[in-house]
Order: C-alpha cells, then sequence, then structure tokens
C-alpha cells in the first residue's frame, strides 16, 4: 500500500516535470522563431492601434452636400442655415446652383448628398399647404445615407413643428396648448452600447477579439508545420526515444499560449480600451470568466486543427481567409435572428462568435456574468471538446511516431539513410 | 519572340503540372474562394434584416397602449418576442442578447393624453451593433411619430378641422427622400458586392507569393529560370499566366453569383466588367510579385501579404469612409486595388455613371503593374543564388 503511494507520487511529479519540460521547449520554439514572434506579438501590438487610429474620428461629421434652392426666399434660406447647422450635414453649395449641376457635383463625389427645396416652399408656408422637400442619398455608404437621413428629417421635423405651433398660436392656442397638440407625447431616444454610435467603439472590440483567437491558431498551425518540416520523416510529434506523454503533451503546450496571451490580453482588452475610450463596463472578474475558455478553447482547437498542417506555410495559406468571414458570423454586422440555420450552426464552431457577443454584452452594454452565461458556457463546451479532440489527434501522433520507431529499429542502416533521402 | 512565347507556354504547363502535385494549391485557388462566395451569397440573401426581436414594457394596459404596441409588431424589420412587466426586466433581456431594443409605455399613458400632459415613450435599443441598430432607431423613430401624428388627428378632427387642412398642420414639411442612383436599399449591395473582392484578394496574394516563394524555399528555381531561358520576365509571366486565368474565371462567376442570381443592377457592359475584373487580378498579382521579392523568404513575404491583405477590409473604406478618416491613411487607402475596384463598381457598375467617372480608376489599377519592376533585379538573384533559404535544422 504504501509502495504504492509513493509510486503514484513519483508518476505524478515525473509527469509535471515532463509538462513543464514540455512547456518551457515550447517558449524556447516560439522565441526562436522570428515569423511566430512577429505573428504571435508585433500583430496582437500593432493592429489594435493601427484599426484606432484609422478609425479615430468614429463618426462622419460635416457630409458635404448640395442644396438646391428653388424657392430663393428668406424661409429657404433659413431651411438651408438649420441644414448646415446639423453636426451630420455641411452644406458647401447652395441657392444658385440646378439640379443638373447638383448632380454633376455628386457624380464626381464633391457632394455626397442633395436637398432640393421647392420652388412654392415660401408660399406653401404661408398658404398653410404641406410642402415636400427631397433628399436624393448617396446610397454607396450606409455611412452617408444615414447622416443625410439624420440631417435633414431632423431639420424637416422641428421646422414643422414650429410652423405648426406658430399656426396654432395664430388660431388663439396658448404656447404650452400648441406645443402639446402638435406633441401629444414625448419620446426618448436611448441608444445602448455605444450611445454615440461611432465606428471604432463598435468595430474594435470585434477586432480584437477575432486577432487573439487567428493569431493563435495560425502560430500554432506554423509551428506544427514546422516540426513536421524539421523531423526528418514529417511527423509532428518528434521521434525521441522515451514516449512522450499525449496529455503532458497537449497541456504544456497549452501552458505556453496561455500564459503568453493572458499577458497580451492585458494590454489588448485592458489597456487599449482605455487608452481610446471604448466602453468598459465589464470588470475585472466579469472579463476573466470570459476570456478564459476563449484562450483555451482557442488553443485546442488550434491544436487540433494543426495536425492537417503539412508545412510551415499551410496554416497561413489555408487559415488566414476565415478572418473575414468570422467576423460575420460573429452577428455583429447581421443580426443573428435573421441567419439561416445552417450558419448558426456553423458560428459554434469557432469560439471567437461566442466571445465576441459576450464580450460586446459584457464590456459595452454592462452584462453579468449570469447574464452572460450562453455565451461562457459554449466556450467550455469548446475547451472540452477541442481537449479531447487535440488529445486524440496528438495521442494519435504519438503512437505514429513510437510506432515508427519502431519500425525503423528492424531495417539496416542503409534503408534508413534511403529513406531520409526521400523524403528530406 | 516566338521563342519567348514558347517558354512562356513552358513555364506555364510546369506550373499547371506543380499545381496538380499538391492539394493546397487547388484549395486555395479553387475550393476556399467558391466557398467565400457561397458563403456570403447565402449570408445576406434576405437584403434586409427582418423580424428582429423587441420587447414591450406596457405599463399602462389601456387600449391607447395597445394600439401602440400592435403597431410596432406590424413593422416589417420588428417582431415583439416578449411583452414585460418592468424596465429591469427588459434591460436584463436587452444585456442577455434575446432582444434588440425595447419600448416603455408609461403607467397612465391614455389618461396623460386625453388630459393634455404629455407622457413621454422612452425606447433603447442595441446601438453595439451598427445595422440592428440604425434600423431600430430609424424603424422605432418613425412609428412613434405616426402614432403621435395620428393623435394630432384625432384631435383636431374632434375640433371640425377640414381633412386637407389637418394633413398640411401635422406635417407641413415632408421630406420626400431618394436614393440615387440604386433603387434597393439592400444590404447585400452594401456588402457582399466589395467583401468579395476582398476575400478574393486575400487569395490571390498569398498564392502569387506562395507560387513563387515556394521555388526559393525548395530551392527549385534554378529549373525554373533554365526553362523560362534565364529571362526573369517570361519566368514571371509564365508562372503567374494559369493563376490569371483561373482567377479570371473565378471572378467572373463571383459576378454572376452577384449580378445574376442576386440580381445586384449593373449599368455597364459586360465587356468593362471583364476588363475591370482582370485589372483586379493583375494588380493583385503584381503586389504578390513585389511581396516576395521585396522579402525573398517566403515565412516573410507571406506574413507581409497577410497583414496587407487584411487591412483592405478596413482601408478600401467599405466599412467606414476614407473621407472620414484621418488624412495620412486617405493617401494609404490609394495603395489597395480594392479600393479603385470598388470605385469603379459603384460609379460605373451600380450607379451607371459615365466612363469618365471611373476612367482613372482604371488607370490606377494599370499603375500596380509597374511595382515588380522596382524588385525585379533583387528578385532574379534570389532566385539563382538562392540566398534567402530558411535555415532548416533537420533533428
Amino acid at each position: 500500500m504504501k509502495n504504492n503511494n509513493i509510486n503514484i507520487f513519483r508518476r505524478m511529479s515525473e509527469g509535471f516535470k515532463n509538462t513543464f519540460r514540455i512547456w518551457m521547449r515550447e517558449f524556447q520554439l516560439i522565441f526562436s522563431d522570428v515569423g511566430v514572434m512577429i505573428l504571435i506579438f508585433v500583430v496582437p501590438l500593432i493592429y489594435p492601434l493601427l484599426y484606432s487610429f484609422i478609425y479615430y474620428p468614429e463618426v462622419v461629421r460635416d457630409l458635404p452636400i448640395a442644396v438646391v434652392d428653388l424657392s430663393h426666399s428668406s424661409d429657404s434660406r433659413q431651411f438651408t442655415r438649420d441644414l448646415d447647422a446639423t453636426p451630420d450635414l455641411k452644406v458647401t453649395v447652395s441657392s444658385s446652383i440646378s439640379m443638373e449641376e447638383a448632380i454633376m457635383m455628386f457624380k464626381n463625389r464633391e457632394v455626397r448628398g442633395i436637398v432640393q427645396i421647392p420652388e412654392t416652399f415660401s408660399q406653401d408656408i404661408e398658404m398653410k399647404r404641406q410642402t415636400t422637400v427631397s433628399a436624393y442619398a448617396d446610397m454607396e455608404f450606409f455611412f452617408y445615407y444615414k447622416a443625410l437621413m439624420t440631417g435633414a428629417s431632423f431639420v424637416s421635423l422641428e421646422t414643422g413643428n414650429k410652423i405648426q405651433i406658430n399656426n396654432l398660436m395664430n388660431e388663439g392656442f396658448t404656447e404650452h396648448q400648441a406645443q402639446i397638440t402638435a406633441e401629444p407625447f414625448k419620446m426618448v431616444d436611448n441608444a445602448m452600447a455605444n450611445a454615440g454610435g461611432g465606428f471604432a467603439s463598435y468595430g474594435i472590440p470585434a477586432a480584437l477579439i477575432l486577432i487573439i483567437q487567428q493569431t493563435l491558431i495560425i502560430a500554432i498551425g506554423i509551428l506544427a508545420g514546422t516540426a513536421r518540416e524539421r523531423h526528418i520523416f514529417g511527423t509532428l510529434v518528434p521521434m525521441d526515444r522515451k514516449k512522450m506523454g499525449t496529455f503532458r503533451l497537449v497541456i504544456g503546450k497549452a501552458a505556453t499560449y496561455f500564459t503568453i496571451y493572458a499577458l497580451l490580453c492585458i494590454y489588448m482588452l485592458g489597456m487599449i480600451p482605455e487608452w481610446f475610450g471604448y466602453g468598459q463596463s465589464a470588470d475585472f472578474t466579469e472579463l476573466i470568466a470570459l476570456i478564459t475558455p476563449f484562450i483555451l478553447s482557442s488553443i485546442f482547437m488550434g491544436l487540433s486543427l494543426s495536425v492537417i498542417f503539412k508545412n510551415r506555410e499551410s496554416a497561413m495559406m489555408l487559415y488566414l481567409f476565415t478572418s473575414i468571414p468570422l467576423l460575420f458570423l460573429s452577428g455583429i454586422i447581421w443580426p443573428l435572428s435573421n441567419f439561416s440555420p445552417v450558419w448558426l450552426v456553423v458560428r459554434e464552431i469557432f469560439p471567437s462568435s461566442n466571445a465576441i457577443f459576450g464580450y460586446i454584452k459584457m464590456n459595452s452594454l454592462g452584462a453579468t456574468i449570469f447574464e452572460t452565461r450562453k455565451e461562457i458556457m459554449s466556450l467550455w463546451i469548446q475547451t472540452g471538446v477541442y481537449f479531447l479532440t487535440a488529445c486524440i489527434t496528438y495521442g494519435y501522433q504519438v503512437n505514429y511516431s513510437v510506432h515508427l520507431r519502431s519500425e525503423l529499429a528492424s531495417h539496416s542502416y542503409r534503408e534508413i539513410r534511403q529513406k531520409i533521402e526521400v523524403n528530406g | 519572340m516566338k521563342s519567348i512565347l514558347t517558354n512562356i507556354g513552358k513555364v506555364a504547363m510546369r506550373e499547371v503540372n506543380r499545381m496538380s502535385s499538391r492539394g493546397l494549391y487547388i484549395l486555395v485557388v479553387l475550393v476556399l474562394p467558391i466557398l467565400s462566395i457561397l458563403f456570403f451569397g447565402s449570408l445576406f440573401k434576405e437584403g434586409v434584416p427582418t423580424k428582429m426581436p423587441i420587447a414591450i414594457v406596457d405599463l399602462d394596459q389601456t387600449a391607447s397602449s395597445r394600439k401602440v404596441a400592435r403597431n410596432i409588431d406590424v413593422t416589417p424589420l420588428s417582431k415583439v418576442t416578449e411583452n414585460l412587466q418592468s424596465e429591469t426586466e427588459a434591460m436584463s433581456e436587452l444585456r442577455t442578447g434575446n432582444i434588440y431594443g425595447f419600448v416603455v409605455i408609461p403607467k397612465n399613458f391614455q389618461s396623460d393624453i386625453l388630459a393634455s400632459r404629455q407622457p413621454v415613450i422612452s425606447y433603447y435599443y442595441q446601438n453595439g451593433f451598427l445595422i440592428a441598430g440604425g434600423l431600430m432607431q430609424n424603424d422605432l423613430t418613425l412609428i412613434l411619430h405616426t402614432l403621435s401624428g395620428g393623435i394630432n388627428i384625432q384631435k383636431r378632427e374632434a375640433m371640425g378641422q377640414p381633412e386637407d387642412y389637418i394633413m398640411s398642420q401635422v406635417q407641413p414639411i415632408q421630406l420626400s427622400t431618394h436614393q440615387l442612383f440604386n433603387p434597393t436599399a439592400n444590404y447585400s449591395v452594401y456588402i457582399s458586392t466589395i467583401v468579395l473582392p476582398i476575400m478574393l484578394q486575400l487569395f490571390i496574394l498569398l498564392m502569387t507569393v506562395y507560387s513563387i516563394g515556394i521555388e526559393i524555399k525548395e530551392r527549385t528555381s534554378h529549373e525554373w529560370l533554365r526553362l523560362s531561358n534565364k529571362s526573369i520576365f517570361t519566368a514571371i509571366t509564365g508562372k503567374l499566366l494559369p493563376y490569371t486565368v483561373i482567377f479570371f474565371i473565378v471572378m467572373m462567376f463571383q459576378n454572376f453569383m452577384l449580378y445574376k442570381v442576386m440580381q445586384i443592377p449593373m449599368h455597364t457592359s459586360l465587356g468593362w466588367l471583364m476588363l475591370g475584373s482582370l485589372l483586379f487580378v493583375m494588380a493583385y498579382q503584381a503586389i504578390g510579385v513585389f511581396f516576395i521579392g521585396l522579402l525573398p523568404m517566403m515565412r516573410h513575404s507571406l506574413n507581409l501579404a497577410a497583414f496587407y491583405g487584411i487591412l483592405a477590409l478596413t482601408l478600401c473604406g467599405f466599412s467606414f469612409p476614407i473621407e472620414a478618416m484621418p488624412p495620412v491613411f486617405q493617401y494609404w487607402a490609394s495603395g489597395f486595388p480594392v479600393r479603385h475596384y470598388m470605385h469603379i463598381f459603384q460609379s460605373q457598375i451600380l450607379a451607371g455613371f459615365e466612363l469618365r467617372y471611373s476612367i482613372l480608376s482604371y488607370l490606377y489599377l494599370m499603375l500596380f503593374f509597374l511595382l515588380p519592376l522596382t524588385i525585379i533585379n533583387r528578385l532574379k538573384s534570389a532566385l539563382i543564388y538562392q540566398t534567402f533559404i530558411e535555415n532548416v535544422h533537420k533533428t
């Protein structure tokens, strides 16, 4: 009994030692490979900064528009001035131009929208008739369309309101009565998560999460491909004399990436949002609850996938392209309620989908761990599944190396030399 | 001249043989691009989001408040999936992600309106998702304004005002919106048409760098040069030719999906579309050659190609307008062929403007062909001396 105990203890300590050795060896592999170093350190450091600078203005302000004023009245000039005063629009040309000239400027991209005030504008108001202002929007960019619509409808509503109240007061209403008649109830607009509607606050949190997953999976893939190129017989696992434990191998490698990415997350999810003022409603424990299963599942997914990359370049060639579809699959661009069931299933394959969704919920909306339970649970399930697949693939690779070694042992030196030449 | 052509043919044949030797080629050149086309084609099939889940917090429970709720439910954009008891509950549902927005109808809503006390309706929406947030805001504002106008009309009718007069008073200024040159407010027009070329440029860049880089890495560049009679021009033309043909066909398939299957309006002739696509493919091949010439060690040039290729999504200016970016990036954006292609698409294909508004973009695309000239000698010496071999220790 006592003997048995000592045995288990010895095996455990040996296991830890081995795991530790694999952990350190993986560090060594990463730090001796410039290409991987760039991917793991430079990309996560540079991209968030670059994106933040590119999107720094956040929203479209002062969209250049042309006002075709056919009315030439003080009312229409006031309307034009009101358009110019909105933060969204900037009237670059007005009054004296014709619609044809305005369209010409539009085609040359000098203006991004046209507002036409009708000839009868002033008379209509005077005669208490409804008048129609036309807005011609640039449909090329969602942002331009939105800016023109926001600005133009705001000014039309406000001006209309003033006219209505004015007329009511002429009819003998008090100002208060007139206001209530014109506006029977008030409306309060509450934009949640990203009140300013800024583009950086919207896109960058998703980009941060995606960068973590993609650099991890590609880096693991590159190292696996490189290992196969280095090992004489193209095996993923070195053919050491002593058989490597599958479990130790997977845990040891995972520990390396986890250490590095945990540190990177402090920069990417802690410092970047603080410097650039993106939402940071989530506190430390909430972020840890979400990010831990995310990094783990990404690592195990990377280890499972790495078996298919036969060469150093394979990971970049075959996996990089997923970055763009994954951004769309996360559900931040196209609402999930409009996804077909097939894509909802595909969405669940990648850790980034739930992590992006969860991160935005926590960080921008202030969702608690309980309110993010669906995402956190999914990430833990992914961690479990990919851990198993990683163990299976690595177990297979370890056995393959052992098998190959024992088979080679029965061959003569000359035969082995020939095999090496063929493979190398 | 004839011998040059035969040499190009020989190099091209060699390349086709190389392509069939590894699964990676067929995956990157055909399988993955076509999968991407199918993915984006089906993701935005509906064009405009519909039936987004929304909740109503009706604290009044009267005929008027139920009318508000009904009106919100019938719009195509949103669908009332939950009726909740309190604002806190609704907020929690919003944070959980079950709903995209909610409307709170206050207590005494109906009696306040009747007593002219101007009650307040608040609406909340998830603005962390740009398309959903923007649409939800427009939709809710519109519905509530219509309802408010309806009450106004009823009141005036009760006062005995004539119908025409009421309409002119409730909304003295009507805004009629026209969408210039693109009648469809369809998101697949915005997104698929630009994202698909962005996906394709990624494959073209990686493949071009790989097809040349692998010759250096595996020390087969001498054989390649010998076949082209030691002319770097012949060598590169012959090598890239099969890819030009295949990627051009893929891009035309993509155009077929966009303009025929997805019915995106196309206001130009097939000839111009083909020319634009061909120039697009060749411009990216030229950039690929430039990258591998600049950094002949494939691991680095692939990194560079990946960095540049992914950045196109941002700097082509389709997500966020270039004009709104800091000036430095506005110049930088010209260095992406997809930006010029996007301009051709928007101006000539979609809007049907005259050629003179997009001719400059065609010239820009051709300008990229000159890029490889800057590194051609460096690339040639890398192919001859094979000095950029990665140090692989066999263990």
